[in-house]
């Protein structure tokens, strides 16, 4: 595929991208404005899904506990706002931190095992971490959920709003940002091992690099990311609750992972922002069999995208490549 | 450019409002947020039992105005999506009432929202005391764990028991209701030996059950929310040999609830729990109340308490839309029903104008065999308890 897609400066390409993030978002506000609840969501998970993505679809490290690391922010942000840090965009700090120290953790235990015992152990890891959640309900709130979270308006100027604008405008900007620093290092040398990493780390090791160190970054950064979002969807909805370190909000970010294309950071976007949407279109439109309907719609793109529907814009453009619509730069 | 954007957004928000006020006047739209499917959705299915039952009696036009229900699923304890199902209700279906919510996060994470929105919210189900405390706007037709706890633990006192054991799910509800009956049991001289938390996803409860046994309680006092993990329990209750040994289970209805109680079987027979309700309460109220709600849910068998709790949830929201005249204004429309008292078919309930929930009858029950089916019969009564999470 890259011989077909080879382009001057693979930068490019990825601020195209961006920008049209960026304009999916502007638009959204434009076009959806009383939507504004459901696409800050969209924005929060969307960090979950893009650290997902790093150490899953970049690095090759299958995950089923990256929740952990996400609603670990979201309890640090919302702590911190309850002893008194109203700054919403010191939360998300806050919330990156600690997401960042326990990704470190997290992949110092992960990292010991491979293969199937690995999965076991992040299953293990985010478990451990709900029922101590659930036992700690003095600095979580137990199963009732953390509440009271009471956000400055940002920078003492934009308060959050009922309609949600605010909010969302807050989340896109710190996505974008998110996503621009990450293609960076995507890109850069420390990117490309980390692909040679995910491939096969027992070549990259005959090599001559260091493998291990490269992960704990990995898992550092991906730690920053999902502890940002879990911070932004603690400011955005006032509560934490447990779910937020759930196996099943870990495996609901590795199907949408999987539904957008992994190792691509705007596939995992994408497919935040498709299941999201679908799943609140249908449950609306039907609230009592939507799960059925998803979950066909689910195995329907597995089966006929099963590279995700970020592959889907390949595909597109080979076929205009073939009807001579597009002019082949082979 | 996002000034603009920010102008463009408030434009569309006035429009929103106004278009909102004037459809006021006709159909007044009312937003049921409940668990519809997955894991709990017994629950928002009585919750649209009781909802459909209260309609088919009382008609759906209140004030000359037509009332219409929005349904959304929730369906598990995610408070962000609460948020957002909430907001959709709020800013697109322009309803100008919520109700139900099922659990206590969901419901910490509509609050913020209700006085902004001009929208009282009328709670279902959800059963921790402090949401009332969340907003003022907040009225709850259900209990609160201190409520049903309490007067049993009184009872158990008076009944002659010393020693006693309790068990209870680790989360939330079960820290209420282990509180609210040691409090209340000690204070009456009686003494807990032991505390049993169970995690939330336990399915097998023998050795909780050996402990009790190897204890000497009396008696085991437990906690279990509703469903497949009270069936369990009651089983293994029965199969561990207490109560042979004549070690009482003692319980918040919760474990007997009617849902499941058929599936427990005769084992169940003769455990005593308190609650707010049963499906068997003897009155004309009640029978009509079941008739009309059975034939809303289809499967008799499903029917259960949060049913109830619909049924009066919509009751004092057709009085708040009668004390507006269909208007919005959610302040004056709490205001009207602070202090209301009817008969429920539970029993008289009256809405505390302190805690806004309900002040109401709690009733001591025995698990017995009816015409075939096992039913929860009332065989004492404690009138006028309070949430004893709140009123000291």
């Amino acid at each position: 595929m890259s011989a077909v897609t080879a382009r001057p400066s693979p930068l490019r390409g990825d601020f195209i991208k961006l920008a049209a993030v960026a304009l999916a978002g502007l638009a959204a506000l434009v076009l959806f404005p009383n939507d504004l609840g459901l696409m800050t969501r969209i924005a929060s998970s969307a960090f979950l899904v893009v650290s997902l993505d790093l150490v899953t679809g970049y690095a090759g490290i299958a995950t089923l506990g990256q929740a952990a690391l996400f609603g670990l922010g979201a309890y640090a942000a919302a702590n911190a706002n309850l002893a008194g840090l109203g700054e919403p965009i010191l939360m998300v700090a806050v919330g990156g931190l600690a997401g960042a120290v326990a990704g470190l953790i997290f992949g110092a235990v992960v990292l010991r095992s491979r293969g199937l015992a690995q999965l076991v152990l992040t299953i293990a890891l985010v478990q451990l971490v709900h029922e101590a959640a659930n036992k700690l309900s003095d600095i979580t709130g137990g199963s009732d959920g953390l509440s009271g979270i009471d956000v400055a308006p940002i920078l003492g100027a934009f308060r959050f709003d009922l309609y949600g604008r605010t909010g969302f405008v807050f989340a896109l900007v710190l996505l974008l940002a998110t996503l621009a620093v990450l293609s960076v290092i995507v890109r850069s040398p420390f990117g490309l091992k980390l692909r040679a990493i995910g491939r096969d780390p027992g070549r990259v090791r005959t090599l001559g690099a260091a493998v291990m160190p490269a992960l704990l970054v990995t898992f550092t950064l991906s730690g920053a990311v999902a502890g940002m979002g879990g911070a932004i969807e603690a400011i955005s909805t006032g509560v934490v609750g447990l779910d937020s370190v759930s196996f099943e909000r870990s495996a609901m970010a590795l199907v949408m992972l999987v539904l957008g294309g992994s190792g691509s950071l705007y596939g995992a976007v994408a497919g935040t922002a498709v299941f999201m949407g679908l799943e609140s279109i249908i449950s609306a439109a039907n609230p009592f069999h939507w799960l059925i309907i998803v979950g066909v719609l689910l195995i329907v793109v597995v089966l006929f995208v099963p590279r995700g529907l970020t592959s889907l814009a390949g595909d597109v453009r080979r076929l205009l490549a073939i009807f001579g619509l597009r002019r082949d730069k082979r | 450019m996002l000034q603009k954007l920010m102008r463009i957004g408030a434009a569309a928000a006035t429009l929103v409002l106004i278009a909102g006020a004037s459809a006021g006047a006709d159909t007044i739209k009312v937003g049921i947020i409940g668990p519809l499917s997955g894991p709990f959705a017994l629950g928002g299915k009585n919750f649209k039992a009781g909802v459909e039952a209260y309609v088919a009696v009382h008609g759906d036009t209140v004030a000359g105005n037509k009332v219409e229900f929005v349904y959304r699923d929730l369906d598990g304890p995610d408070p962000g999506k609460a948020k957002s199902v909430a907001q959709d209700l709020i800013i697109k279906e322009k309803v100008q009432y919520l109700g139900g919510v099922y659990l206590t996060p969901s419901a910490f994470a509509i609050a913020p929202m209700l006085e902004e929105a001009n929208v009282p919210l009328v709670i279902f189900n959800a059963a921790t005391s402090s949401i009332t405390q969340k907003s003022p706007l907040i009225v709850r037709t259900s209990f609160t764990l201190w409520q049903t706890a309490v007067p049993l633990a009184k009872q158990v006192a008076k009944d002659g028991v010393k020693k006693l054991i309790i068990t209870v799910t680790d989360y939330g509800p079960g820290n209420d209701a282990e509180a609210a009956f040691r409090k209340t049991f000690e204070a009456a001289g009686g003494k807990v030996v032991e505390t049993i938390k169970m995690p939330l996803s336990a399915a097998d409860f023998s050795p909780f059950l050996q402990r009790v046994k190897d204890s000497d309680a009396e008696a085991v006092f437990a906690f279990l929310p509703s469903g497949a993990s009270t069936v369990g329990f009651a089983k293994a209750y029965v199969e561990s040999g207490l109560k042979e040994k004549g070690i009482k289970l003692l319980a918040t209805g919760d474990v007997t609830e009617e849902s499941g109680l058929q599936a427990v079987g005769d084992a169940a027979i003769g455990i005593r729990t308190t609650y707010h309700y049963s499906l068997v309460h003897d009155s004309a109220l009640n029978r009509d109340f079941v008739a009309a709600a059975t034939k809303a849910i289809g499967n008799a068998d499903e029917l259960s308490f949060p049913a109830v709790a619909a049924y009066d949830g919509v009751h004092v929201i057709y009085k708040m839309i009668e004390a507006t005249a269909g208007k919005q204004d959610a302040k004056t429309a709490v205001q009207s029903v602070s202090g209301l008292a009817w008969e429920s078919p539970r029993g008289p309930v009256k809405i505390d104008p302190v805690t806004r929930s309900l002040t109401q009858t709690i009733y001591l029950r025995e698990v017995a065999k009816e015409n075939g089916r096992l039913v929860n019969k009332e065989i004492a009564s404690y009138p006028d308890q309070p949430d004893w999470g709140l009123v000291k």
